[in-house]
């Protein structure tokens, strides 16, 4: 049973494989009928697929096949004219065959479809229009099926079955014994028509029949790897008669030792497509990819996440190094492990990424098809153009993107394109065009979907969304024009008059922008009344490692996925404008809201008194916010891990990463904090309210002085001197235990002296140390020294001390520079 | 510490001598805490592992008792603070405090206690059901195991690193 089950997972394999191009192929074949190529690669499907499920027993399946094949057959043979009643036919049964395979892969099993109504449909055209005996080069076609089957039956040989082998020789025996058949009923018009020496079939005994067969064979195989190459000079009468019989003309000859040159050549360059139509299988050459379960990419994506994040952790350490043991020989060395390993880490990233990465044709494959059944539907004629199908991304996006662009297409077929006579009278031409393009844009994918319809028109736009209070009249008069293109994507907005069965109901780009946003991605619309429209989705090429932008507010650090960061802008604090009660500023010529993070992730905001703010833009699908942050810390790759299912579904964050110094930053959900900014009220510009009440002192003890030094003389000098003012003092005697007492919180503490030499953290790291908090960027910090050098003046100021002290000093003094740094009694 | 150490060891082997006396007896292996005045226990194979205080990056739009996730060898893992958890005044860290990093399934948590006590085996038939007043589906109390000089109260891992928000 398993050996069957493995057997079945192959076929399915192939045969989605092979249903996958041909829809294409078909679509494909309506513009061209007569394409032999094209033919044959549908009817191979078609046959391959009936051969495999005869021998795993799903008889619906074969049945429903083998009257597909028999069409297609004729087709093949120039029986059949394939027009567009044809063709609805062929498409039937083709869908009818993909639900029973996606049947047999779910259940194991083909009943429960009704196939009759299709079998009937299909043999009514093949029926109705079968013309036979009327093609000169019949017999020659009819054995390039036998080779096509032949060629086929070698897959099977992969399985290395003695069934499987018994089953090729039953299917070329039966082929054979239809085409002698066939052979037999044609003869005589063949031998009028063609000059060829044509050997009698019927008088020949079953062994010559298939020796002339085999030897056709051969000629065959040679011709169609030459036609599949493209080589238009070789048409069939040429081959069909060139290397068989002598009384040929001499030019004939001529005209086919080119094609048998060029045979080798072509088929070599077919093997660099292998699954192209398994004919390579057969051959010398061996395959050269592998199939690979999923999990097993994502597991190694999951390790090389781990790796970036030991990388980053690498770095960090290495820096520290560099600072503490400056020009230390060892330094050398280790700098140069940490490079080698940072690219290695990076380019072994980009490699594991690219086995995931699926080329975007997968998705494209299926719109020909559905703007072929689109534009019968709705009575336009529509063209679509693809480009770029091969440019790759990951495959979690691939799957992703599927039903965005099904809607945003089906959108641009119904509401985009004009009916053939508007557009006549328009001055355009009656077919619409929609062009669908993927290329890469640095980090992103780009895929563009241009019509040439009637485009949108802004002021209707408008109109509507008030119809149906999607927006207030106020606020479309507030909209830009770019704007008003994204109420498309509004849920409930429709322009179409009434509702179609393709599209009005809504719904659907509404999902457009929820999947692209859960991409991270964006879209842009531009439009011009008349010419058409051209939709943009940006959309980052991976989602497991990203670059993020780091941004501090207090001492919190959060990341923003660069893919969302539109620009970042430093401005003062009066261009913060109010507006019912919303912050915003003006960026170039557009209006911009704003919402501080601190409001969003409720940080408690101590005092900020800086004139100057940092700016985020953010820009998602087609919405823009600016976000003001208090630092920007810089550009750093992340590895995306989730909070768990106990905090899973935290509005605004995404996830989070481990950083380079072990700490975890939380991951800002770009989407969600859009949403969350709509509630938030404004309280840009009123930290220095609350500043001011902290500030507030009633008493002299009110205000809080540290004082860091080693030697417990000094500590007891600085108490007596400062004793007389009547403030709190608070003494450690290190720079470790000073700022674990800063930390603690339990003093506010408006001033701190400090030390320089002292054990475990001089001086100068430790204002360093503290001046990385943001709620301690205007303490004052003085440093009490008997250092009175001026490099030591300068790496104090370096490190943030506002005064510098010099040992010994009077009382007096001390007591001053304290009194002026606290602004002593200023506040009572 | 060594000397605490020495204590456990020697309190476990007399359980152990106990546990040959009374054979018939099932014993529950529970690790005891501090959590503001009371000693609570949970079973120690639900524990992951017990570390002294990290640092820990707040998490916003949750219950305060929850103070935010921490990195543990890799794994970002949320903390929860037990004295928020049940409803006592926050209290500073110390050199005593630690986290406990328990687990159920796939569900892991740290929380932050106020000190260890001890390893204790205790028989089950000395442990007795949690008090009627509390009712059964709301409470994290699994059950209340007496001993001679004290009473320590069990509490259920799953219901603690249940999500009730």
């Amino acid at each position: 049973m398993d050996e069957f089950e493995e057997i079945l997972q192959d076929f399915l394999i192939e045969a989605f494989e092979l249903i996958e191009q041909l829809d294409q192929d078909l679509v494909e074949l309506e513009t061209r009928p007569d394409d032999l190529d094209l033919l044959n690669r549908i009817f191979r499907v078609a046959h391959t697929i009936k051969g495999a499920s005869s021998f795993l027993n799903f008889d619906v399946l074969t049945h429903l096949t083998h009257h597909m094949e028999n069409l297609l057959n004729m087709a093949r043979h120039g029986d059949l004219i394939i027009d567009a009643n044809v063709m609805d036919v062929i498409l039937e049964s083709i869908d009818l065959m993909k639900a029973l395979l996606v049947k047999i892969r779910d259940s194991r099993e083909d009943s429960g479809l009704d196939v009759s109504g299709c079998v009937a449909r299909l043999d009514a055209v093949a029926n109705g229009e079968s013309a036979p005996a009327e093609a000169a080069p019949e017999v020659v076609v009819q054995e390039s099926i036998v080779v096509a089957s032949v060629e086929e039956e070698i897959d099977y040989s992969n399985m290395s079955d003695a069934e499987v082998e018994a089953e090729i020789e039953r299917l070329v025996a039966q082929k054979n014994a239809e085409a002698i058949a066939k052979h037999s009923t044609q003869a005589p018009a063949q031998i009028s028509a063609s000059d060829d020496e044509e050997p009698d079939y019927s008088n020949m005994s079953d062994a010559e029949v298939e020796a002339e067969i085999e030897r056709l064979l051969a000629q065959k195989n040679a011709e169609a790897v030459a036609k599949r190459a493209g080589s238009p000079a070789v048409e069939i009468p040429v081959v069909q008669s060139a290397p068989v019989v002598v009384p040929t003309p001499a030019p004939q000859p001529k005209q086919a030792a080119p094609v048998a040159k060029e045979a080798p050549v072509a088929s070599a360059v077919r093997r660099s497509e292998p699954k192209d139509e398994g004919e390579s299988k057969g051959g010398a050459t061996v395959e050269q990819t592998i199939r690979v379960d999923v999990k097993r990419l994502d597991h190694l994506m999951n390790l090389i996440g781990e790796l970036v994040l030991g990388k980053n952790r690498l770095i960090k350490i290495n820096d520290d190094v560099e600072e503490r043991y400056e020009g230390e020989a060892f330094l050398e060395e280790l700098n140069q492990v940490v490079s080698i390993v940072s690219l290695v880490t990076t380019d072994l990233q980009i490699a594991v990424m690219k086995t995931r990465m699926l080329p975007i044709g997968k998705v494209f494959n299926k719109f020909p098809r559905m703007i072929r059944d689109l534009s019968r539907e709705l009575n336009k004629k529509i063209e679509l153009e693809i480009s770029g199908e091969e440019t790759e991304l990951d495959k979690s996006i691939v799957e992703e993107i599927g039903d965005p662009l099904v809607h945003i297409i089906r959108n641009s077929c119904d509401h985009g394109i004009e009916v053939g006579d508007v557009r006549v009278a328009s001055g355009k031409d009656e077919g619409g065009t929609i062009q669908l393009k993927a290329y890469h844009e640095g980090n992103h994918i780009v895929i563009q979907i241009i019509d040439d319809g009637k485009g949108l028109d802004a002021d209707m736009l408008k109109q509507k969304s008030i119809e149906k209070g999607i927006i207030t009249e106020k606020e479309a008069d507030a909209m830009s024009e770019k704007e008003a293109f994204g109420l498309i994507f509004r849920p409930g907005f429709s322009t179409a008059a009434q509702v179609t069965s393709v599209s009005g109901r809504g719904v659907g780009m509404d999902v457009v922008k929820t999947n692209i946003e859960k991409l991270n991605g964006m879209i842009d619309i531009d439009s011009e009344v008349g010419k058409g429209t051209s939709m943009k989705l940006k959309i980052p090429l991976t989602l497991a490692i990203i670059q993020a932008l780091l941004v501090g507010v207090q001492e919190e650090y959060y990341a923003i996925p660069l893919a969302s960061v539109l620009e970042t802008v430093r401005i003062n604090k009066e261009d913060i404008y109010t507006v019912e009660s919303r912050s915003v500023m003006r960026l170039r010529n557009e209006v911009l809201s704003l919402v501080h993070i601190g409001d969003i992730f409720e940080v408690e905001r101590v005092f900020d008194n800086s004139e100057h703010a940092y700016v985020v833009v953010l820009g998602l699908a087609e919405s823009k916010i600016g976000l003001i942050v208090d630092t920007l810390i810089g550009q750093e790759e992340i590895v995306i891990k989730s909070l768990g299912e106990y905090l899973k579904g935290i509005e605004g964050i995404a996830g989070a990463t481990i950083r380079g110094d072990g700490g975890v930053t939380l991951i800002v959900d770009v989407a969600a904090l859009m949403q969350m900014a709509k509630s938030v009220k404004s309280t840009v510009g009123n930290e220095s309210n609350d500043a001011k009440k902290i500030g507030v002192k009633n008493s002299a003890s009110d205000y809080c002085v540290m004082v860091v030094d080693d030697s417990k003389t000094d500590r007891t000098i600085m108490r007596k001197s400062l004793e007389p003012l009547g403030i709190t003092l608070v003494e450690a005697v290190d720079g470790v235990e000073a700022l674990n007492v800063l930390k603690q919180g339990d003093h506010f503490f408006d001033a701190m002296l400090i030390d320089i030499e002292m054990p475990r953290m001089d001086g100068y790291t430790l204002a360093s140390e503290i001046k990385k908090y943001n709620k301690y960027k205007n303490l004052p910090l003085i440093a009490v020294t008997s250092r009175a050098g001026k490099a030591d003046r300068m790496r104090g100021v370096e490190s943030g001390m506002v005064e510098y002290i010099t040992k010994p000093y009077s009382p007096e003094y001390l007591m001053n520079v304290v009194k002026r740094n606290i602004k002593f009694n200023e506040g009572l | 510490m060594s000397e605490k150490l020495q204590q456990i060891i020697s309190k476990q082997n007399k359980a152990l001598v106990g546990g040959d006396n009374q054979k018939v007896d099932e014993v529950v292996q529970l690790v005891g805490f501090i959590v503001g005045e009371e000693e609570f226990s949970i079973p120690i194979l639900s524990i992951q592992e017990i570390i002294k205080p990290i640092e820990w990056t707040r998490v916003p739009q949750i219950p305060k008792y929850i103070l935010g996730v921490f990195n543990l060898r890799g794994s970002v893992i949320p903390l929860i603070d037990l004295r928020a958890r049940f409803g006592l005044p926050l209290q500073k860290h110390t050199d005593e405090t630690r986290f406990i990093v328990m687990k159920n399934g796939d569900d892991v948590a740290g929380f932050v206690i106020d000190r260890l006590t001890e390893a204790i085996r205790m028989p089950k038939r000395d442990i007795g059901p949690a008090p009627d007043t509390i009712s059964e589906a709301e409470t994290m109390i699994d059950g209340v195991g007496k001993q001679s000089d004290r009473i320590i109260t069990i509490l259920k891992v799953h219901k603690l690193l249940e999500r009730n928000f």
